[in-house]
Parts: C-alpha cells; structure tokens; sequence
C-alpha cells in the first residue's frame, strides 16, 4: 500500500507538471464549450450564413436541451480524442523518452506502476468532464438562454456520461501505447479509432457501437 | 573466509533475436568493491547489466543481489539498490530537485527523508544551481549528473551503473570517481559499472573484467602500466581462438 501511495504521488507529479495534460484540460474544459456556444449563437442568429447552416444540423432542438445536446456529441469525440492522447502520452512516453529504464529495479512494479496511471488518469477524466459540463452551463446563461431547468440538468447529464464513456474507451490505447513502445502507434490507433466511430454511425449503426 | 558476493552472475547465457549475446558470463562483486566492466561495442555488458537487474530473464543461469535470486528479489532487496542504464532517470517536465525527490521516494525514502535528500545529491555532483530548472532544459552532460544524482540519493548498497561517465566533462569523471569511492567506503557499497574508458576505470575499479563477444576473457590488472595494451591482446587473444575453435569445428572430427 505504502509503495502505491510513493507510485500515485510521482505519476501525480509527472501528470501535474506535463504541457500535454494542461493543453489538453483548456481545450476540453474551456475550449469545447466556447465551441459549442458559439455554434448555438451562429445557429439563431445568422441560420441562412453558411455556419449557421451547419451548426443548426447539429443542434436537433431548441434551448437548454438542443445546446447541451451539442455539447454533449463534441465532448464525446473530444474526450475521446483528448484523454485518449493523455493515455497514449502517459504511457508511451516512458518508452519514447527512454525513461522506462529507471521504472525497473524499484520497490515499486511495472505493474502497479501501470495501475497507478490510470489512478491519475481517471479521475483527471472525470473531472474534466464535469469542468466542461459546468463550463458549458456557465456559457449557456451567458448566450442568453436563460436559467437551466430540470431538461437542461437531464442534458447536461447525459453529455457528461458520453464523455465518460468515451473516457473509458481511450484506456485500452494504452496496450497499444505499451506494446508498440510509444504514443505514436497509440495516437494512430486512436485516429483510427475515431474514423471507424465515424463511418460506422455514417452507416446507421451508431446507436451499437461506443 | 570468503565474503560473500553482493551482485553475482552465475553463467548466465542469453540470446536476443537469435543472435548469443551472452555465453556463461560468471562474475561477482563483494561489499566495498568497484568491479568495472570493460568491452566494446556489443560486448554484452549492457545486457548483463539489464539481466542483473531483472529487465529480461537469462536464458540460463542466474543473477542475484545480496544473496536473493534476481527473479525473486522484493521491494526490500531493490530498496538498496541503485542503478541507471541507457537513459539518466530525468523526466523533461519535472525540475531537476523534482526528479531526484522522486528517485527517493520511489527507491522506499519517506516524505521527510526524501525532501531533504536531493539537497546533498544534488550538492556532491554540482548540480545545486540548476535544481529548480526542468530537467528538459539541461545540457547532455548535467542529464548524466542528474541520473546519477538520482541513483544515489537513496544511500544505495548495491550500484550497477552503466557508462557513468558518458557525456560527463573531466572534472564531472573526477566528482564521479570520488562519489563511487565514497559510496564504497561510507557504505560498503558493491558497485558494478562498465565503460570503454580504461584510464577512468583504472583509477576508480579494484577489479577490471574484459568482456568479448559476450565472454568474460580476463581481467586487466588496476594500476599496471599500458592496459589499453592489455586489453587489445586479450581481445586478439580471443578471437585468434575462437577462429580457431571456429575451423576445427568446419573440419570436423579427426582432422588435424
């Protein structure tokens, strides 16, 4: 236990101080739902403009609920997108940066060392869902759609379960990361991850695959 | 009496792709001993080395560290022990004071213990005016230092160190010389270390073993005269015999 305690505090550290991490927290967390606002304004204000004939597409309804529906679809590529880079990054960089090296020999294993990461990179996941929930909620008020009712929170909660899902759905690219030894053949399974994500629900089966 | 051995090899053979890399490699290294390993490129030492140290499994023989097989060391045998092989333990986004709190904390070091032990790592190598830079930013050589500062922070028993001098400026090879001496006379650490640089490993090893083609073929003598010299007529040495062993086998039997 007390080794779990030294491997969560030094994967915390490594993961608190990576420009990766950081990046990738402001895109998910401020980045996206300005995205989506800025979608839902284009949609009501200028619905004939070339952008607002696209946004309108993806929002399916009026209000709170069309708005967080949106949210909702971006996060769920997103997240999947964004945290599965952090799960290639956290454990391909070991063999990438040649630190693995030092992993062995130590009181602590490879092994919980893994389990460790996922440790941080989990909860991290969560919350960063959450943040952009909340921050998309925050962006909501300020676009003029008023005060949340119990709908929009049934909206909000089911974009932050996709973004959950999809959170889980990146923690198998670290095999990938591992096995090929890096996260450039992660990122690749991700890409690809994401392009049959696509063609499959292009197809109509959406609703069967995550 | 005989003092036991702390790091031991006992004929360890391994093959990587195919290819032997390591043919019965036996060598030991008792408390307080500096054994340095020397070759050339392809030798097998980084090998033994990773072997000795748990990376790979050898395909026969074994490896043990203070008297427990490697494959059945614990957190307490791997405690003692320090090491850096290939890369230096230097995480780019971490500081330099960062990296080595870890190394500490991670080789079993409590919080406290931990957090005031960098200070002197860090201090014995030179490294204390960079210990709030990333270690990303610092140059090839202060990397190394890095490394070693987090291989010894935890007061290791036991070291293997491979190429510690690499990248290291002469007055770094002098500061790492006094450190490994140290360790052995402070702590009565067993230090296994390997080089290419004679000169250096005769002023720090009490022990020299030549590795050829994945063969212990000799030892050189410390402090003799000439052993860049000696070193090349062992590694002729044994290759004349093993063309030779080489030619016999192709005659076959009877042949003379």
């Amino acid at each position: 236990m007390r080794t779990s305690g030294r491997a969560l505090e030094f994967e915390a550290l490594k993961f608190r101080r990576a420009p990766v991490v950081r990046t990738v927290s402001a895109l998910i967390a401020g980045g996206l739902p300005a995205l989506a606002a800025a979608f839902m304004v284009a949609a009501n204000s200028a619905p004939s403009s070339l952008i607002g004939l696209k946004a309108a597409a993806m929002v399916t309804t009026a209000g709170w609920a069309g708005y967080l529906g949106m949210v909702g679809m971006l996060l769920s590529v997103g997240a999947l997108m964004g945290i599965g880079f952090v799960v290639c990054w956290s454990f391909g960089r070991e063999f990438t940066d040649k630190t693995v090296g030092g992993l062995f020999a130590l009181p602590v294993s490879l092994r919980r060392l893994a389990c460790v990461k996922f440790m941080v990179i989990l909860p991290w996941s969560l919350g960063l869902c959450l943040a952009c929930v909340a921050t998309a909620l925050l962006a909501g008020s300020v676009i003029g759609l008023g005060v949340p009712g119990p709908a929009a929170l049934e909206a909000a909660g089911r974009a932050l379960c996709a973004g959950a899902m999809a959170a889980l759905l990146a923690c198998p690219l670290a095999v990938v990361a591992s096995v090929a030894r890096g996260y450039l053949p992660g990122v690749g399974a991700l890409i690809l991850l994401v392009v049959a994500n696509q063609v499959v629900t292009a197809f109509g089966a959406g609703a069967w695959f995550p | 009496m005989t003092v036991p051995a702390v790091i031991a090899a006992d004929r360890i053979t391994k093959s990587l792709g195919g290819l032997p890399v390591l043919d019965g490699v036996s060598l030991d290294v008792g408390p307080a001993e500096i054994h340095a390993l020397v070759g050339l490129n392809g030798a097998g030492k980084t090998t033994l080395m990773r072997i000795l140290l748990g990376m790979p499994a050898p395909d026969r023989g074994s490896g043990s560290l203070a008297g427990v097989p490697v494959s059945g060391a614990g957190a307490r045998t791997w405690s003692r022990l320090g090491q850096m092989l290939e890369a230096p333990f230097a995480y780019p986004e971490l500081t330099v004071r960062e990296n080595v709190y870890s190394s500490a904390r991670l080789h079993g070091m409590g919080r406290k213990d931990a957090g005031s032990a960098p200070e002197a790592a860090l201090n014995s190598l030179g490294l204390e005016e960079y210990a709030a830079r990333r270690a990303g930013t610092l140059s090839l050589g202060n990397r190394q230092r890095l490394g070693l500062a987090a291989a010894l922070v935890h007061r290791p028993t036991m070291l293997v160190l491979d190429e510690p001098g690499n990248a290291l400026d002469p007055r770094g090879v002098i500061v790492l010389r006094q450190l490994l001496q140290d360790a052995c006379r402070a702590s009565g650490a067993a230090i296994l270390v390997s080089s290419h640089h004679l000169d250096e490993v005769a002023r720090m090893a009490g022990r020299i073993s030549v590795l050829h083609r994945g063969r212990v073929i000799g030892n050189l003598q410390p402090g003799t005269v000439d052993l860049e010299r000696q070193f090349f007529d062992r590694v002729l040495r044994a290759d004349q015999q093993r063309s030779d062993e080489q030619r016999s086998a192709a005659q076959g039997p009877g042949q003379p």
